[in-house]
């Protein structure tokens, strides 16, 4: 393992995190909220221990599958730390624990908060908050690969590590070219979404807070109650679509572009994320409607739609408590944070692909029952998965399974209830935000201990990575010589 | 430029190597999943898993906007489809792999039909650089530039040698027709300038025409006769091809296959060549053909480790000449260590040629790039290029160009005649310029002034 080149690509990410602070300490200046040596603090702390790490000079700059996986998780890591520091040294979130769990939550695009009082928080922090989703919902080293020329033509190693799905691939035949236009397309629909808030009467910076929670499908908002605040159906509306667009493969804006119709047409994932969404809202709206919350049955489709949208995409705003829902679409729901969004785009969850996957593979186990000598192989649009991807993502899935259930024990010597303890384990592996009961869309994760927000805040990030680089980073093997 | 490449192997690869580091974008198509894993983990290029003559394969690849599409995959008659596809669909620029002897006589007729723009045959170009070098056994590579009117000739210096421990400054006025163009020494490669002094067990380039440079071996006392006698161990198309090549050159060849039906076939195709059914690798046989008197023991067998062992074995008795071939190998001074001095590499070879033509086609304004050979292990690189009319360099004397470091004004070409430049000669137009630079610091004529 070359160790010195892991901790110097590293340092090269938290130098782009301090270039990043700027955005907030502009906007201190701007309303004048006090906050500003924080962030200054922040960016001094920041670039100097990148700086130091520049001094590390590798032997060599060979960089491997394990090298690669290595240098994304600990930048995770580290950016999630140093993240939390302005929150930290302003003094409005005394514990450094706290902080880096609100910087972890931010970056891993999941949304829980430990805020108790967030629109007592300063406006500056607030969008630091947001920024965070902004910045980790396409990955920080994508970032990193976009804005530092030439890290090597063996990074695509570092972008495998970080995106999503289980076999993530290149949009054009370079990695530096390939995040670039991730990032072309990502910036693009921002801005869209930033014209549409605008439009709806929202203030710039409402509008810029909402658009980056939305784009990372992060799910920080500067109000307690959400995108529920402004009870604007027009809001709600924009927001659930643009929550959608963010949950599909990027791919597919990339061949929209392109003008690559059949590309499109024929994504099979897309279409079944829609199909879900789809049958998902009709049967929340059904349920709640029935059970007499809303008057209307375009007010229970309204906060339907907004509320699946949000939690299959991960994003976790609100605009309605559905805590007080119906047992039958709190179950929906949490069955939704499972899925997630499609591979390739900012949400989390296990991603629909693997979905589609582990169902094909299960009918085929089904068929080979039948027909023990039959030759079956799992088909995705059109094209058959190799087995070595099919078993991956078996291990995967076992291995969220494993993580929810330790999750889910250590969070439980807390004691506060069962629906707490196993939704606010499911609601930060996959970066969802809220939860079911004290976790829920109106509380927080505030009253746990120390330990367990150690925990939640490690399993967001393994979530975020999708689990291996940062076990990788916990195996022997990896490091022995 | 938009490239894509169909068939990971080892040329394959390695073309897709040099290119992406050349800047362009490549993409290959393969239907092997564990070479394209390699490729994936290792370049910087897109893969595309499927056959290359399969219409959504190629439409995957991007043919639609493809600059050039290279069919080198192990079958000759997939090659001709996938172009013969890929030009339909949009390709701009053709080039196949063929190499089946048979397919050699019907080619024109083949590529003209099915519109392919150039054809490459990896056994075919290995067997003429070994002939090549059966014509200077004393060199250890040769390549010709300027339509044959400059080769570039690299021999290994010996502590007899005159010209050891001379600064080239003073060696250029015994030898005015001959330019020192790259020296290589403690595995290092430089461009020399005239301050450098060559000293025994270097390994140098030595260029001018074709008569300078035997008088120059000459005058250092090397023989410079032409081999009479080969042996050649392995019977497969670079045998067959070499047999054509050199069959009027009086050079008698001496063929060795184990295989009885490739000798019969080889006794059916040529003429005055002796076909032997053995083990080549068995010294008893290369003894009983008295391999000592042979003027060159030439292994071609498909297992390296057999070329090497046979190859060491003829170093150990004297022959003059001792080529190999390498097929997988990278680090050819490994082998050059041992005392194997002449290494083809038909897979190195072919990644030259087209590599040459990629580079031909992304011509810039000032120059056009006629050739790009690598040289000692791919360190260095000789480019020629012809100057365009306008081009900014022109009818400046060398010494006010800036020439950067690294990089050295070989030898000018002009009215047919050689000029070894010196600080006060200048580029015209129409000139053929030939250069040599350390690898990876030019890519255009105008790339060599600062």
């Amino acid at each position: 393992m070359n160790k010195r080149l892991i901790v110097r690509l590293a340092g090269r990410v938290l130098l782009v995190e301090s270039a990043l602070m700027a955005v907030p300490l502009v906007v201190s200046f701007l309303y004048g909220d006090g906050d500003h040596m924080a962030f200054i603090f922040s960016m001094a702390i920041t670039c100097g221990c990148a700086l130091l790490t520049s001094l590390l000079r590798p032997q060599n700059e060979t960089l491997r599958a394990r090298e690669g996986f290595s240098i994304v998780a600990l930048s995770w890591i580290a950016v999630s730390f140093f993240g939390g520091l302005p929150f930290c040294l302003s003094g409005r979130v005394p514990s450094l624990i706290d902080s880096v769990f609100e910087a972890a939550s931010g970056f891993t695009t999941t949304g829980a908060t430990i805020l108790k009082d967030i629109e007592g928080m300063s406006r500056s922090l607030l969008f630091w908050r947001s920024f965070t989703h902004w910045a980790g919902g396409m990955g920080v080293l994508v970032l990193s690969l976009a804005l530092i020329p030439k890290m090597g033509a063996r990074s695509v190693y570092l972008m495998r590590a970080e995106s999503a799905g289980p076999a993530p691939s290149k949009l054009v035949p370079r990695v530096g070219d390939t995040a670039k236009i991730l990032y072309q397309l990502y910036i693009g629909l921002s801005l869209l979404l930033t014209l549409c808030l605008l439009l709806c009467g929202l203030s710039l910076y409402d509008a810029l807070l909402h658009t980056f929670s939305t784009a990372g499908t992060g799910g920080f908002s500067c109000y307690s109650a959400s995108v529920g605040h402004y009870d604007s159906a027009a809001v709600d509306v924009i927001i659930s679509v643009f929550m959608i667009l963010f949950g599909l493969n990027f791919a597919l804006f990339f061949y929209l572009r392109q003008r690559n119709w059949k590309a499109v047409i024929h994504n099979s994932e897309a279409r079944v994320f829609v199909c879900v969404v789809s049958i998902a809202t009709l049967l929340v709206t059904v349920n709640i409607f029935s059970a007499g919350f809303y008057d209307s049955f375009g007010g229970a489709l309204r906060r339907a739609l907004f509320q699946v949208s949000s939690i299959i995409s991960t994003t976790g705003f609100c605009t309605a408590d559905f805590n007080t829902w119906p047992l039958f679409s709190k179950c929906i729901l949490v069955a939704l944070m499972f899925i997630g969004g499609c591979a390739g785009s900012t949400a989390g969850g296990v991603k629909v692909i693997r979905m589609q996957i582990l169902t094909k593979s299960m009918v085929r186990d089904v068929r080979r029952t039948v027909h023990p000598k039959g030759v079956f192989t799992v088909k995705i649009d059109r094209r058959s998965v190799e087995e070595s991807i099919i078993s991956s993502v078996q291990g995967y899935f076992f291995t969220v399974i494993l993580l929810l259930v330790s999750g889910s024990l250590v969070l439980s010597l807390d004691g506060y209830g069962f629906e707490t303890t196993v939704t606010a384990a499911i609601t930060t592996l996959f970066n969802v935000g809220p939860g079911l009961d004290l976790v829920g869309p109106t509380g927080g994760f505030s009253m746990f201990s120390p330990v367990s927000k150690i925990v939640l805040t490690m399993w967001m990030i393994i979530g975020r990575l999708e689990i291996f680089p940062i076990l990788m980073l916990f195996s022997p093997t990896a490091w022995r010589k | 430029m938009n490239i894509i490449i169909v068939g990971d192997g080892k040329v394959g690869y390695t073309l897709a190597e040099y290119l992406s580091k050349d800047g362009h974008d490549v993409t290959i198509v393969d239907k092997n999943e564990q070479a394209l894993a390699k490729a994936r983990d290792t370049l910087d290029v897109m893969c595309v898993l499927g056959n290359g003559a399969n219409m959504r394969s190629l439409l995957e690849a991007g043919v639609e906007s493809a600059d050039i599409i290279i069919a080198a995959t192990a079958n000759d008659e997939l090659n001709m489809v996938c172009c013969l596809a890929a030009k339909q669909m949009g390709a701009k620029y053709t080039i196949a792999r063929i190499r089946d002897p048979e397919y050699t006589e019907s080619l024109t007729m083949l590529q003209k039909r099915l519109d392919i723009d150039q054809v490459i045959n990896p056994e075919r170009a290995t067997a003429q650089e070994i002939s090549r070098l059966l014509r200077f056994p004393f060199a250890i590579n040769i390549e010709s530039f300027a339509h044959g009117r400059v080769e570039m000739v690299e021999f290994r210096v010996d502590s007899s040698d005159p010209i050891v421990n001379m600064p080239l400054s003073k060696l250029h006025g015994r030898f005015p027709h001959i330019q020192f163009t790259a020296a290589q020494r403690d595995g290092n490669a430089i461009i020399p300038d005239g301050s450098f002094e060559i000293r025994a067990g270097d390994r140098v380039y030595a260029t001018g025409d074709r008569n300078s440079v035997t008088d120059f071996f000459k005058n250092m006392g090397k023989n410079t006769n032409r081999v009479r006698n080969a042996i050649l161990v392995g019977g497969g198309h670079i045998s067959y091809y070499l047999a054509k090549i050199i069959a009027g050159m009086g050079v008698h060849l001496t063929i060795i296959e184990i295989n009885q039906q490739k000798c019969e076939r080889l006794a059916d195709l040529l003429d005055d060549v002796t076909v032997l059914c053995a083990d080549g690798t068995d010294q008893e046989v290369l003894d009983s053909e008295n391999l000592r008197e042979a003027g060159a023991l030439i292994c071609l067998t498909d297992r390296d480790e057999e070329n090497l062992i046979t190859g060491l074995y003829g170093v150990r008795e004297g022959v003059r000449k001792v080529v190999v071939k390498v097929n997988r190998m990278k680090t050819t001074d490994l082998i050059e260590n041992m005392g194997i001095e002449s290494v083809v590499s038909p897979k190195l070879t072919t990644a030259n040629v087209i590599l040459r033509s990629v580079r031909a086609l992304s011509q810039s304004q000032g120059s056009v790039i006629e050739k790009v050979y690598g040289m000692l292990g791919g360190k260095v690189e000789a480019y020629e290029f012809t100057a365009l009319e306008g081009a900014p360099y022109l009818d400046i004397p060398l010494s006010k160009l800036r020439i950067k470091k690294g990089v050295l004004v070989s030898v000018l070409v002009r009215d047919r005649k050689n000029i070894i430049p010196f600080g006060s000669d200048h580029i015209e137009a129409g000139d053929t310029v030939i250069l040599t630079a350390l690898a990876g610091t030019i890519v255009n004529l105008e790339d060599a002034f600062a």
